[in-house]
């Protein structure tokens, strides 16, 4: 034996994996931080709501015609909208659908994206001629005119079945799917630049001269080197998708009454304005909020995940 | 470089073609069939009546021919008519679309006048109070909803402190520049809000993009002017990606002109848009969409052939571009 | 290309048996610009140009040349990295080019490659236990169980520490990396490895070491090694034959010692007489060559050499030379692709 037993060298003092590098840089931003804190509370009080409401012992949907408009009291923290429901449970269930859209939708399209990005980047040729072709044609398509035409079809003409036409969360699952329809493309974008590069790395063509197959090559040396730009991508559609499902809403194309959420809240408080300008100030005030912890947070990890950083 | 362009523009074509398809049929998914309405605006109709009415009109044949047949009319130049106006859908759309060229147009004029300058000025003062708080003030702007900061300020200026118009394009009756110019301050700042948050940050990233270059560092080291560098070097190269993204954006902004335009009663094609689509007014939803359709297009390859002209390095279909 | 027969220039023992690797009049192209629907090609590289070549098992040819003749395309076309534009490549006896599927993934199991970047080839998110086991998993050989005490039995083979393999790549050296990598190429039991340039990236000191962990390999397996490098004097240590590449051609193919006693293309001779010498100096004085390497893309017309070549004449720009055994060098599979071959010893 020519050489003798080699150890790896002791680990670096610090972090030792990429993650931890990442999570390094990130509490260094204390924006992304505090955006991320506000939006871990605000998901908890969203979850929690049901608690909540049988804290305060009040009832999101609740109606009261005696006490509309109501200012804050003891009984109703933030007071009452034109039905008499209680504000503050309102709100909180708008947020747990706002942010439910949000997330899903921003996941689902990451994961189409994904799915069309990585077999269009790694195979290339026809495949990515074709596919690209139909990303930029969605990209093309002008989004919240397309939408408004999707959140107005009929469901019934589209033949879907009665039970899920008359489901009372259907105007949910619309959202989040027609959302996704239109918002892969920035994803499959990434992800197909990511695996062209990618598949010219070494690691690559040795699993392929081990004999691995596109699958293998795709999903265990592709895709997790693609995964940081995807959750930055992803992190920052979220604060999009929510301004999306909030201006449907408004329009009365997207979550339906009884169902809160914080578009539809704003719809009748434009006939308000004159009465009662309250109404319309929290609901937007918390879109606002929290698209800008989304995007904030998303900068932060872009700039952690800075490749030029990392590898310098 | 020539044969690039006229590759993108039959794909451009294509597009709206298939996408003329696509809305034609998701038009006919909309609830309210025409002679539903109909039936329902008089109800001594018959189910007899209804199925004549249907086949004059033709709607109870396949999607195919009835899609064929409408192309057919629109290639020359027949569009139909308009439910809601009663007139044909090419009178009623230049009236809309000016005021909507009026405020986008005035809207990103204003956006990149403020945008340019702010986002160098952040860009050279990186990481100090100043290049912080504009920052943050994009970020703002980029998230705020759109329609919620219509309602805001309606209620500030209109209501609380009633100095602007709420609505309209001009008070009732017509008026001259300056009413005409009162009406369009919300609606304005409201779109622009977006914009400017946008492109500020664009061009700030584009801006010390190239100001790490090195041969802006190399520049300095032979003692150029600082602002010499800048405007010579710096600006001119960051300019490229920004007029692409610039040009990209177009989408955003028909979308938010819809928005504002619906929040202001504006009369413009975003609300027309809006209004066919909730009021079953086929005729104009169609011709509406596909001309948002061909704008947005036509914007796309505007951005793509803008790289392609501004980027030396780039060239398109070989021997093209400009060589250095 | 070459209308020769097939250069056989094994060394008379290795005769005997049948090539492990037979290499015909290779041919790979590669388009530059073009792609996209409009998209229009503005040029072509030749990186390989008709490169023969055989390899028998246990043997180890070296494959020299500088940057840019293709030695890395000829490596990776036999590895089926890439298709064959023209030729042949028959491993153990079938035709690489045409397998698919299945049959490729079997063949693939005797033939492994050795990158040269250490970081490169290896996945930086995958502990270096999974990268050597990932062959084993592919092939499905044997249980978790079997396949991790493999991967064990083959770190310690490299000189690496098994309890390292859940440690990752970039907690190891350059060298220990290379390691790595070999080990990685080990775990299928291959009849052949190509090495492509695995030195090139360490440090001198590290090099030795790792040249004679494959010296080693080699001995204890009788493994066929394919050894690109562009360094003659790595080749001096560990190749049996010697093959020449120049601007995608095999200018000259030899075993080992008849390369550096008497080479016959002018631009072995140049190469030989590049090696530096310690204490200073050159091997030996020679008539330098004049000029850079010619683009790929743009290759001069006839024998590739001749723009710089001090022996060049009107033959030499107008018809590429067959590589063929130059005199007295067919018994010992000495050839040559020259017009004016040189005569041993004989400086250009």
């Amino acid at each position: 034996m020519s050489a003798l037993h080699e150890t790896a060298r002791p680990a670096a003092r610090g972090p030792r994996t990429v993650w931890g590098l990442l999570l390094r840089r990130l509490l260094g931003h204390q924006l992304a931080v505090g955006s991320a804190a506000f939006l871990v509370i605000l998901g908890c009080l969203a979850i929690l709501t049901p608690v909540i409401e049988a804290g305060l012992g009040v009832e999101a949907n609740a109606v009261d015609l005696t006490q509309r408009f109501a200012g804050p009291t003891a009984g109703h923290w933030l007071g009452t909208d034109e039905l008499g429901r209680d504000l503050l449970a309102r709100l909180l269930y708008g947020g747990q659908v706002s942010l439910f859209v949000g997330i899903v939708a921003a996941l689902a399209s990451a994961v189409i994206g994904t799915l069309i990005g990585l077999p269009a980047g790694y195979y290339g040729g026809r495949l990515d001629a074709v596919l690209m072709r139909l990303t930029d044609g969605v990209i093309a398509l002008p989004l919240l005119p397309l939408l408004i035409v999707l959140a107005a079809l009929d469901l019934n003409k589209l033949g879907l079945p009665e039970a899920l036409v008359n489901d009372p969360n259907v105007s949910l699952y619309r959202m989040i799917v027609i959302i996704s329809l239109v918002g892969w493309t920035t994803v499959a974008r990434l992800v197909r630049g990511a695996a062209l590069s990618l598949r010219e790395r070494e690691y690559v063509l040795a699993a392929t001269a081990a004999g691995a197959g596109g699958m293998r090559i795709m999903a265990v040396h592709i895709l997790p080197n693609v995964v940081s730009p995807i959750i930055v991508a992803t992190t920052l559609s979220v604060g999009n998708v929510i301004l999306l499902e909030s201006v449907l809403s408004f329009l009365g194309l997207g979550i339906q009454p009884p169902i809160a959420s914080w578009g539809n809240m704003l719809t009748g408080a434009q006939e308000l304005i004159w009465s009662a300008p309250v109404l319309a100030f929290y609901p937007g005030m918390l879109i606002f909020v929290t698209v800008i912890a989304f995007n904030f947070l998303g900068d932060g990890l872009q700039d952690a995940l800075d490749p030029r950083a990392i590898e310098g | 470089m020539s044969r690039y362009v006229a590759g993108r523009l039959v794909e451009s074509l294509v597009v709206l073609v298939i996408m003329s398809f696509v809305i034609y049929a998701l038009i006919g998914l909309m609830p309210g069939d025409p002679i539903d309405l109909m039936i329902k605006s008089d109800p001594r109709l018959t189910p007899e009546d209804a199925a004549r009415l249907r086949a004059v009109y033709g709607l109870d044949k396949p999607l195919t021919e009835r899609y064929l047949s409408w192309a057919a009319a629109a290639l020359s130049g027949d569009f139909g008519n308009s439910r809601l106006y009663a007139r044909p859908v090419l009178d009623v759309m230049p009236g809309f679309l000016l005021n909507t060229l009026n405020l986008m147009g005035i809207s990103f004029v204003i956006s990149v006048a403020i945008a340019v300058p702010v986002g160098i000025y952040a860009a050279l003062r990186q990481q100090t109070a100043a290049d912080y708080v504009i920052n943050l003030a994009c970020f703002a702007g980029i998230s705020v909803p759109i329609f919620w900061l219509a309602l805001m300020l309606i209620i500030v200026f209109a209501v609380l402190i009633p100095v602007l118009p709420a609505s309209g394009v001009s008070s009732i009756g017509g008026g001259d520049i300056l009413d005409r110019a009162r009406h369009l301050v919300l609606p304005v700042i409201t779109l622009t809000v977006f914009s400017v948050g946008s492109y500020t940050r664009f061009m700030r990233a584009a801006t010390i993009e190239v100001m790490r270059q090195d041969y802006i560092r190399t520049a300095f080291a032979k003692g150029a002017d600082r602002q010499r560098v800048v405007v010579h070097h710096a600006l001119r190269n960051a300019m490229l990606p920004v007029v692409t993204i610039v040009a990209l954006s177009f989408g955003t902004l028909f979308s938010g002109a819809l928005i504002t335009e619906t929040m202001f009663a504006y009369p413009g094609m975003g609300k027309l848009i809006f209004d066919s689509v909730m009021g079953n007014d086929f005729n104009m939803a169609l011709v509406t969409l596909l001309f948002a359709t061909l704008v947005t297009l036509l914007a796309n390859l505007g951005a793509d052939l803008a790289y392609a002209w501004l980027d030396p390095r780039i060239s398109y279909g070989g021997g093209g571009g400009r060589g250095r | 290309m070459s209308a020769a027969p097939a250069p056989s220039g094994t060394s008379p023992a290795a005769a005997v048996a049948a090539p492990l690797l037979e290499v015909r009049d290779l041919v790979k192209h590669f388009p530059i610009g073009g792609g996209g629907l409009f998209g229009r090609r503005t040029g072509t590289i030749h990186a390989v140009n008709g490169v023969s070549l055989t390899l028998a098992p246990g043997e180890t040819l070296a494959l020299v040349g500088e940057s840019g003749c293709g030695k890395t395309t000829v490596a990776r076309t036999i590895a089926r990295l890439y298709r064959p534009d023209e030729g042949t490549v028959r491993f153990r006896g079938r035709d690489l080019a045409g397998l698919k599927g299945g049959a490729l993934k079997s063949a693939r199991r005797a033939l492994q490659m050795v990158f040269q970047d250490p970081f490169g080839s290896l996945n930086p998110r995958l502990p270096i236990g999974a990268i050597i086991n990932e062959p084993l998993k592919i092939h499905r050989l044997g249980t978790a169980a079997d396949r991790r005490a493999r991967v064990a039995e083959v770190m310690t083979q490299v000189g690496l520490n098994p309890r390292d393999a859940e440690r990752y790549p970039h907690q190891f050296s350059g060298g220990q990396r290379q390691r790595i990598a070999i080990a990685r190429a080990l775990a299928l039991e291959p009849e052949l490895i190509i090495a492509d340039e695995p030195l090139s990236a360490l440090d001198v000191s590290i090099q030795s070491q790792i040249l004679n962990l494959l010296q080693d390999i080699q001995a204890a397996r009788s493994l066929a090694f394919l050894f690109i490098t562009h360094d003659l004097a790595v080749v001096d240590h560990f190749a049996d034959r010697v093959a020449v590449m120049y601007l995608g051609h095999i200018v000259e193919s030899a075993p080992r010692d008849a390369l550096f006693a008497a080479p016959r293309h002018p631009y072995t001779r140049a190469l030989i007489d590049a090696i530096p010498v310690p204490g200073g100096g050159k091997r030996k004085l020679g008539t330098a060559t004049r000029g850079d390497v010619p683009s790929p893309a743009a290759p001069p017309s006839g024998c590739p050499f001749h723009p710089r070549c001090p022996r060049a004449s009107d033959i030499c720009r107008t018809a590429m030379p067959a590589l063929e055994a130059a005199a007295g060098g067919a018994e010992t599979g000495h050839l040559a692709a020259c017009h004016h071959p040189l005569d041993p010893g004989e400086a250009p």
